[in-house]
């Protein structure tokens, strides 16, 4: 096994509540709060400062924060921080100087490498300045460029993340860094170039007249299938891969591909496990859809419009990814006290019902205090950016700041590192006739689960009204 | 003994709560997209269709369709004032500027300073916001004179929308004597199709030869819009449409869609016509809630001849800045299936989007490019089309 590198930083700490009681999740969620609704006024609001909820000038630095948020704190533990200092630092200086750290590198990456150096001397539309020369106003050249640059932080915060959680960092663990990190952030970025090549190249060729089809297979392969030659489909299954990514590693606790205890074979499953479990979640999600509100009629707009639907599918993974996120941060993983397969069930129910709420107090509310659309379909209507943004917050909060100010920092005891290390490979479930029995059961339950979902969504589709008179 | 069955319980449940997650997912994946799972999808009965009448042809009279002339001036104020989403009056352009710049007009201050110049002076109420708006030259305005011959050969003329800029639709106005129509009180009503810049601002133009007029507007107005109503010294009825169709005469109903729209507008109104022995037809002022969106609803809503959609007119809102998606691909392939007889598209329909029809050989009504229209790939300013 390659699992005895040294551990993490953030595998090597542990979060104590300076408070008991819910003090510390209500001091957090009430600074959570006040920084969101106060960067967001100042970044993302049309009615704010810099307004940068074009849409897609403010998803793609929303996006790409993201993105480094993981890649410092997951791919380069923290380098180029020393361990001492990051153990050690005041969490709100900790907080800033990493957080203004990873903005530098954003901003480095996607006006430096992005805009210049691809845009310039490679792919004409990752350039806005190009595409203004070439008679594209300067609104639409920067939406259109920051549409593709978005993309590969889509891609790659599905592959970033999942490298480290499925893959267990394999077969570079125990790399000093910043070789690891290096290492993993070019293979990664290695891949989402080529995703992003198979998925969303075609997409961006069609955005001009006449098509591009000398660079690009014009229109999309997948245009029967989707029902669409929009590449909101591909946007619909990485986002479900995301999100099943951060589901798998915190509420699942990476459960049950944990069970596998031969390495390859563990992490070759937890990879490919995460992305079908998202075409499940992709699929279902689209169809859900199809039964509340009808069938897609292609060429229509908004809720309607299949490619709508498809981008959709990934709104709403992204809503049940915040109440994901929170349970993880929050709440201490709760509950606990259950075996690890019943914890896990009840944890993804609750979390489930918490993003229907998140859904609905979104779409009821949104437009009235976050100066973005009413409806849901509205091609300004893009609730990805504020959740990443809220989610993004959470990140710091918890990566950056180890949780102040409810929460502090401790260093785990060697035994609370060996039991750490223990649960890459969970021995908590075994084989036993009456664990198939129930498994058999269970898989029983889950199907007719299904089939009341299938059933009751037309009926609910027909009497439920989020927001009035809007589409 | 007893500790054996615990176990077993408790191996039970894991097993459950690990089985309903694989049964749930598993089913979720291996049914949800497939053609099975879309077999109980019945064609829903097209319900009770209203049987709205006919009326023997309807001649459109394009006045404006050249909602601005320049799109990167427009879309630079649009992005400089924060984007899509801000809310129209605060942009700063005419006739709602305050002489403080991009993103800092106020439907108030503007307003105010014309107040008292509207509508009877509007050559000094357009110079005084030439100097306080944003860019005055760009304006131009969405507007058209609807004829319609009833089976009986009444002749009814309607107006749809009264532009944007008070300098631009006077002329138009003139060039097509609308403003003589409107002094005859020969037109019956105004419908606004919606409270956006380009088709609504320009109000005080109609109020001005005709303060009597009806006007028919979506219940989406916000409070500003009906202000400005009020201030441009309209004294006829103002109808706020709350019902989904509004009967006007026999074949002819205004239908309200309720979608939200970019710089803070919301909600639609388009007519809908049933030309005798030949079918629907369709008028917008841009189609914000989107074409086939639109047919969806006149097919499960509405009766009419030959069960055909033989029209459309007017902006159809695919490229109005001459921006591309994928999306609307979707839309120039799929529309071939609804087999219209005549397309007379222009405005927000844009440039790229004509194009687009023509050379998939959809029956586009070309224009002739006069009056500062773009391209005779559509009908143009001046130009008529005959349903």
């Amino acid at each position: 096994m390659e699992t005895d590198s040294s551990p993490s930083y953030l595998e090597s700490r542990k979060l104590v509540k300076r408070w008991s009681g819910p003090w510390p999740v209500l001091a957090n969620t009430l600074m959570l709060a006040a920084l969101f609704y106060a960067t967001w006024w100042v970044f993302q609001d049309p009615r704010g400062i810099m307004r940068l909820y074009t849409p897609y000038v403010g998803y793609m630095y929303c996006r790409w924060l993201l993105i480094i948020l993981i890649w410092v704190a997951y791919i380069f533990d923290y380098w180029p921080f020393r361990r001492g200092w990051i153990e050690r630092a005041n969490p709100l200086v900790k907080g800033v100087v990493l957080t203004a750290f990873s903005v530098a590198v954003m901003l480095l990456i996607i006006e430096g490498f992005f805009m210049r150096i691809l845009g310039d001397y490679g792919i004409s539309y990752m350039s806005p300045d190009r595409l203004e020369a070439m008679g594209i106003t300067r609104f639409y050249a920067l939406e259109y460029a920051t549409e593709a640059i978005m993309m590969f932080a889509v891609i790659a915060s599905w592959l970033s993340p999942a490298w480290v959680v499925a893959c267990e960092n394999a077969p570079w663990a125990k790399l000093p860094q910043p070789t690891r990190g290096i290492t993993i952030m070019l293979v990664t970025f290695l891949f989402s170039t080529i995703i992003y090549f198979l998925t969303m190249h075609s997409h961006m060729a069609i955005l001009f007249y006449p098509w591009q089809q000398y660079t690009a297979i014009t229109p999309g392969y997948w245009e029967s299938f989707a029902n669409t030659v929009s590449g909101n489909f591909h946007i619909a299954w990485i986002m479900c891969c995301t999100v099943t990514v951060w589901l798998y590693e915190t509420i699942w606790e990476r459960y049950p591909f944990n069970l596998i205890k031969t390495d390859w074979l563990r992490r070759v499953t937890s990879f490919f496990g995460i992305v079908a479990i998202a075409f499940a979640l992709c699929f279902f999600l689209f169809y859900a859809q199809d039964l509340a509100w009808g069938e897609t009629i292609r060429g229509t707009r908004r809720l309607m419009a299949p490619d709508w639907r498809w981008l959709h599918v990934g709104e709403m993974a992204i809503f049940w990814l915040v109440p994901m996120l929170f349970l993880n941060f929050y709440c201490g993983n709760w509950p606990t006290k259950f075996s690890r397969p019943v914890n896990v069930a009840l944890r993804t129910l609750i979390t489930i019902v918490a993003a229907i709420a998140l859904y609905i107090a979104y779409y009821k509310t949104a437009h009235l205090f976050l100066g973005v659309q009413k409806g849901y379909s509205h091609p300004q209507q893009f609730p990805m950016i504020p959740t990443i943004w809220l989610i993004n917050i959470m990140l710091i909060n918890m990566w950056f700041m180890d949780g102040w100010p409810g929460w502090k920092a401790v260093p785990k005891t060697a035994d609370e590192l060996a039991a750490a290390r223990q649960e890459i490979v969970a021995d908590d479930v075994r084989w036993s006739p009456a664990l198939g029995y129930g498994l058999a059961v269970g898989v029983i339950g889950g199907v007719a689960v299904y089939v009341l979902f299938v059933n009751i969504l037309p009926w609910l589709g027909q009497i439920v009204t989020i927001i009035e008179g809007s589409a | 003994m007893s500790e054996q069955k615990t176990t077993s319980r408790r191996d039970f449940v894991m097993g459950a709560a690990t089985g309903i997650g694989a049964g749930a997912i598993g089913a979720m994946g291996l049914y949800s997209y497939t053609p099975a799972a879309y077999k109980h999808f019945v064609s829903l009965p097209r319900g009770n269709r209203e049987e709205f009448g006919a009326v023997r042809s309807v001649k459109i009279t394009n006045i404006s369709e050249t909602s601005w002339f320049d799109n990167a001036t427009l879309m630079g104020d649009i992005q400089a004032a924060g984007g899509l989403l801000v809310n129209q009056y605060t942009i700063g352009w005419p006739p709602f500027g305050n002489g403080k710049g991009i993103a800092r007009g106020s439907f108030e201050s503007g307003l105010e300073s014309i107040r008292k110049m509207i509508p009877g002076n509007l050559e000094e109420a357009w110079a005084l916001q030439s100097k306080l708006g944003l860019h005055p030259e760009n304006p131009g305005g969405f507007s058209c004179l609807i004829e319609v011959e009833s089976l009986d050969g009444t002749l009814h003329k309607y107006l749809l929308d009264s532009g944007w800029s008070f300098d631009w639709m006077d002329k138009a106005f003139k060039r097509e004597k609308i403003d003589q129509m409107l002094a005859a009180h020969e037109i019956e009503a105004l419908f606004l199709s919606h409270e956006h810049w380009d088709h609504f601002w320009g109000l005080p133009v109609t109020v001005k030869y005709d303060d009597r007029i009806p006007i028919y507007t979506h219940n989406g107005f916000y409070k500003e819009g009906l202000q400005y109503i009020a201030a441009t010294g309209h004294k006829g009825k103002l109808f706020v449409q709350d019902k989904p169709i509004e009967r006007i005469i026999p074949g002819m109903v205004v239908v309200k869609y309720d979608v939200p729209i970019i710089n803070r507008v919301f909600g639609e109104t388009s007519l809908a016509f049933n030309i005798k022995d030949k079918g629907l037809l369709s008028i917008s002022g841009c189609n914000h809630q989107g074409i086939l969106q639109c047919t969806s609803f006149l097919r499960n809503n509405l009766k009419y001849d030959n069960d055909k959609f033989y029209g459309i007119y007017g902006g159809l809102h695919i490229s109005p800045f001459e921006d591309w998606d994928p999306k609307y691909d979707d839309l120039v392939i799929s529309l071939k299936q609804y087999e219209f007889d005549k397309i007379g598209c222009n405005h927000c329909t844009g440039v790229i989007t004509a194009h687009k029809f023509v050379e998939r050989g959809y029956p586009v009504v070309k224009g002739t490019a006069r009056f500062r229209s773009k391209t005779a790939d559509y009908l143009g300013n001046g130009d008529t089309i005959v349903f």
